[in-house]
């Protein structure tokens, strides 16, 4: 089958189970998408299946073939962070970093989908990813800071 | 701390999570002027990004479980069903001939030499089981998936035995015996701890409150399972594990394996949380590392979610009774505890009484505490261990007494708090929990607070209930309505609560750093430390180019290899920031020093006519600066190299952090959903050594603790033995939804006692009054008692009923 990831071509014969969490990590090297749970519960795994977040270990490779995938190796071009990364450093959205691709990818949905997202729309949009360090309000906030809710000075 | 030049080493004293250890250190060649509050730092205390945040956000910080070296294997541990019995038989034919299997393991076929490799509190693939999900035997295949689907197909036989799976059961009288060997308690059980005559301290009271408390078993849950992936090479192994001690997994698997520590190198470079899980070699190792030498392949085993939640250690569950006396002016008078504790299979003895000890002056205290073993996973430190269970119940109790009393809960912890560290005699390096509470009720606004809150509910939250996701609402209104039918009680009821918080965090010795100056000027810092996700790679950063006037961006710190660190200790108690940074900032003024003498040399200028600042040696008779890389360029292959450790602390003063959180929270009545609209947070923790890592560790912590308070349960079936709710899907945690509008803040007081850095520990601190102050707040609410947590919905209506 043919995978398109991060605008790359792939060809690829993964197993007929195999989950797009484990091609990537496992067949691509793509280690940036984690799997803490694999079961659909954390959200650390969340990748954009054509523009949209999924959760890479519920879907089978497979049904994917000919799709557009973007992992969070995708997102920066060469020189220049994606706006939603730059803000999760600026935030300080990031604690041990684990979860951080997986939340990164649904901030990066919600946005694109909803460009100036209210209080309850960010909480709606992140609340399928788990985080254990509690990054959840600065997560929040960089999710404002993106749509222009924040004075530039705020948010340290 | 005067050093005597002819006595290098000394004993001293050191606390660890409330335990004390003594131990002998060097002491330091060098003495460091602390950092007091009136030295100019430029880069310590400011709000700098995380050094390795870009690594994160991009996908590129590699992980345990991103390892994947060539011609890796994948482990899967096959886990008990049974709580207590005998493995009969296990048949591993079907697993053998599976598609991918290479190897497998049980216990027969570990090295009989030497004593039995131990981990998690039990012997390694043991059939003799004492938890269900105890490791049984292991499945090495060429992928993980045909090492799961090998695991699944092995054949288990058990005899299985009488069990007890918790706390009251296990110390009943004719419990069956958890294990095969000693009694159900701990051999330190009960242990009784006095200061004065609590009997004298009741009769002299005035008012006395009764009440048992108790706290569910609440289960880490990193977002990174633990792993191992282990390879040979010759005689050498190379362990790359997410811990949080890379030295004490290295002692333990050398002695497990009876090899020299000198053949293990232990390396973490990131890893997803540990919380106090992490601080061991565990089964997961042990495989990894074994495997690996029977197939002379790079072995991986990283836990399943199920495998982390049921084997990975919990906080014990806890039943406190607590009774105090006190005067009718609010003085207490007795502090009485009966504790005991759930350890599971095994443990240390966890302190949830100590801090009856610590917190309020009371000259009567005697708390007797037992620790249980049952046929459950061990306990393992977690966040804040003893203190966090012990406040619940003591806070909890503290309000009751208040209520009693007729007394704001403000005023009776204001009325009673220690100045002074009564068990010891000795006073506290920054005794500021007076501040705390002060402050933080002006920042809540705890005076004002019924009168800012009146049939408004939840509208000083930043973060309104989003009405689509608030569930409560479909319990039978289609709208989120404050106020019930005409007629009726308020189906939501508001509420506020205090809780305070003391917690030893000086840190202490032994802890090493090496600083290098490379030609170009760029800077590495060797220390042994972990960065769990705390900061503790960034604020040592900052400590280092603050000290050797670097610029921050030159510098980069190299953490957790104990083949090419030196040694400091686990990540825990709080001690990295107080134990490594005195380290690393002695390392690095050893640097600046030798630098300054070589650039004396080259620019002809008289050393203690130099400074270094900003990245530049500057000379102070106004010359101009000359950039440090122009020094290190002329100098070449001459290295600048600087070493450091961690003098020993001041006797006779207690080094702790206070703090003091004030939550406001909705009830409903209708459903018992508890929601945190707002907490404020204020804790003195020295000085803050950057305050937007410092905010993030608070509202970590808080987060957690909502969990704890309102969430967070390990259920397990007491009749099969079986743990249910061993994932992230029915063992809930806070997600972005529940999360209140949090005030979280440091005083920034800097402590000079404690170290010359001024900084005290902050990790643990910000979980430990978070519960019991949403536990008061739902009280407040409802006026009635609730003493058991996580506050379920169930729990609460139970006590609405009652």
């Amino acid at each position: 089958m043919r995978l398109l990831v991060n605008e790359k071509e792939h060809e690829l014969s993964p197993d007929p189970v195999e989950s797009l969490a484990e091609t990537l990590r496992m067949r691509l090297h793509l280690t940036g998408t984690k799997v803490a749970c694999a079961r659909g519960e954390c959200g650390s795994c969340t990748v954009l299946l054509n523009g949209r977040a999924v959760y890479s270990c519920l879907t089978i490779t497979n049904a994917c073939e000919g799709a557009s995938i973007t992992t969070i190796e995708g997102l920066a071009t060469p020189g220049a962070l994606h706006p939603v990364q730059r803000a999760f450093i600026d935030h300080d959205a990031v604690q041990c970093g684990f979860c951080t691709p997986g939340q990164v990818m649904a901030a990066v949905a919600l946005l694109a989908a909803t460009p100036v997202p209210d209080e309850s729309q960010i909480r709606r949009g992140l609340s399928g990813n788990l985080c254990r360090c509690g990054t959840y309000p600065r997560i929040a906030q960089a999710i404002r800071a993106v749509s222009g809710q924040l004075e530039a000075t705020d948010g340290r | 701390m005067a050093a005597d030049p002819t006595r290098r080493f000394i004993s001293t004293t050191v606390e660890v999570e409330g335990r004390e250890e003594t131990k002998i250190v060097e002491l330091p060649a060098r003495t460091l002027t602390p950092w007091d509050a009136d030295a100019r730092l430029e880069i310590v205390g400011t709000a700098q990004p995380r050094v390795d945040a870009r690594d994160k956000v991009t996908g590129a910080a590699i992980y345990t479980t991103d390892r994947l070296p060539p011609g890796l294997l994948h482990v899967v541990l096959v886990r008990s069903r049974v709580p207590r019995g005998r493995v009969k038989s296990i048949d591993l034919e079907a697993a053998r001939r599976m598609r991918g299997v290479v190897d497998t393991l049980v216990f027969d076929d570990l090295p009989k030499d030497g004593k039995p490799i131990r981990a998690g509190g039990v012997r390694f693939l043991d059939p003799d089981v004492t938890y269900a999900g105890q490791p049984i035997a292991c499945v090495c295949a060429e992928s993980a998936a045909q090492a799961r689907a090998a695991a699944a197909a092995v054949r288990v036989e058990y005899e299985s035995l009488p069990f007890a799976t918790t706390a009251e059961w296990a110390v009943m009288e004719g419990a069956p015996p958890v294990r095969a060997k000693g009694g159900n308690v701990s051999r330190s059980s009960p242990c009784t701890c006095k200061r004065g005559d609590a009997d004298r301290g009741l009769a002299e009271a005035e008012v006395i409150v009764r009440g048992r408390y108790t706290v569910s078993s609440a289960l880490h849950t990193a977002m990174e399972p633990h792993g191992a992936v282990a390879e040979w090479t010759g005689d050498q192994l190379t362990i790359h594990e997410g811990t949080q001690g890379v030295f004490a997994v290295r002692d333990e698997v050398a002695t497990a394996l009876g090899i020299p520590k000198s053949h293990v190198r232990v390396v973490m470079d990131h890893m997803g949380g540990g919380f106090g899980a992490k601080n061991h070699a565990a089964s997961h190792t042990y495989a990894a590392a074994l495997l690996a030498r029977r197939t002379g392949r790079p072995v991986r085993c990283v836990l399943d979610r199920a495998g982390e939640q049921m084997d990975t250690g919990h906080r014990p569950g806890a039943r406190l009774d607590v009774t105090l006396g006190a005067r009718r002016d609010g003085q207490l008078t007795a502090i009485v505890v009966e504790a005991l504790s759930d350890q599971g299979v095994s443990g240390w003895d966890s302190a949830t009484c100590k801090i009856f000890h610590e917190l309020y002056a009371c000259p009567n205290v005697r708390t007797v505490e037992r620790w249980a073993y049952t046929n459950t996973q061990a306990m393992a430190a977690f966040r804040g261990p003893g203190h966090t269970e012990g406040a619940f119940a003591l806070e909890r109790a503290m309000d009751d007494l208040a209520r009693e009393l007729g007394m704001d809960p403000l005023a009776l912890r204001l009325r009673n708090y220690a100045e002074t560290d009564q068990e010891k005699s000795r006073p506290y390096s920054g005794g500021n929990l007076q501040r705390c509470l002060e402050e933080g009720a002006k920042r809540f606004g705890w005076e004002e607070r019924h009168a800012r809150s009146s049939g408004k509910l939840g509208s000083e939250s930043n973060y309104r209930i989003a009405p689509e996701l608030d569930q409560t609402q479909h319990a039978g209104n289609s709208t989120l309505t404050p106020i019930s039918p005409a007629g009726g009680p308020p189906r939501w009821r508001k509420g506020f609560g205090l809780a305070a918080q003391i917690w030893p965090s000086g840190g202490g010795p032994p802890a090493y750093a090496t600083v290098r100056i490379h030609p170009d000027g760029s800077v590495d810092v060797l220390t042994g430390t972990q960065d769990l996700g705390t900061g503790a790679r960034t604020i040592l950063a900052q400590v280092a180019a603050e000290a050797l006037g670097a610029r921050l961006q030159d510098v980069r710190v190299i953490l957790g290899d104990t083949e090419r660190t030196p040694y400091t200790p686990n990540s825990w108690g709080s001690l990295t920031t107080p134990s490594v940074a005195p380290a690393v900032r002695m390392a690095a003024e050893d640097a600046r020093d030798d630098l300054l003498e070589a650039a004396s040399e080259i620019l002809g200028v008289p050393v203690e006519h130099l400074s270094t600042r900003n990245g530049m040696i500057v000379p102070c008779t106004g010359a101009e600066a000359v950039p440090i890389s122009q020094i290190t360029a002329q100098l070449g292959d001459v290295t600048i190299m600087g070493n450091g450790s961690r003098g020993p602390n001041q006797r006779g003063v207690g080094l702790m952090t206070f703090g003091a959180q004030f939550a406001e929270v909705d009830v409903d009545t209708w459903t018992g959903a508890v929601r945190v609209v707002r907490l404020t947070a204020v804790h003195d923790v020295g000085r803050v050594l950057n305050p937007l890592l410092a905010r993030s560790q608070l509202e970590g912590g808080i987060l957690q603790g909502i969990g704890y308070a309102l969430y967070e349960e390990r259920v397990v079936d007491e009749r099969l033995g079986l743990p249910l709710n061993a994932n992230l899907h029915d063992y809930k945690i806070p997600t972005m939804s529940d999360v209140p509008a949090i005030d979280a803040s440091c005083l920034d007081v800097v402590d000079t006692v404690a170290n010359p850095v001024g900084a005290r520990g902050l990790a643990e601190a910000p979980i430990i009054p978070t519960a019991p102050a949403i536990a008061n707040a739902v009280v407040d609410a409802l006026g009635t008692t609730l003493n058991d947590l996580p506050l379920t919905p169930w729990r609460v209506l139970a006590a609405i009923e009652k």
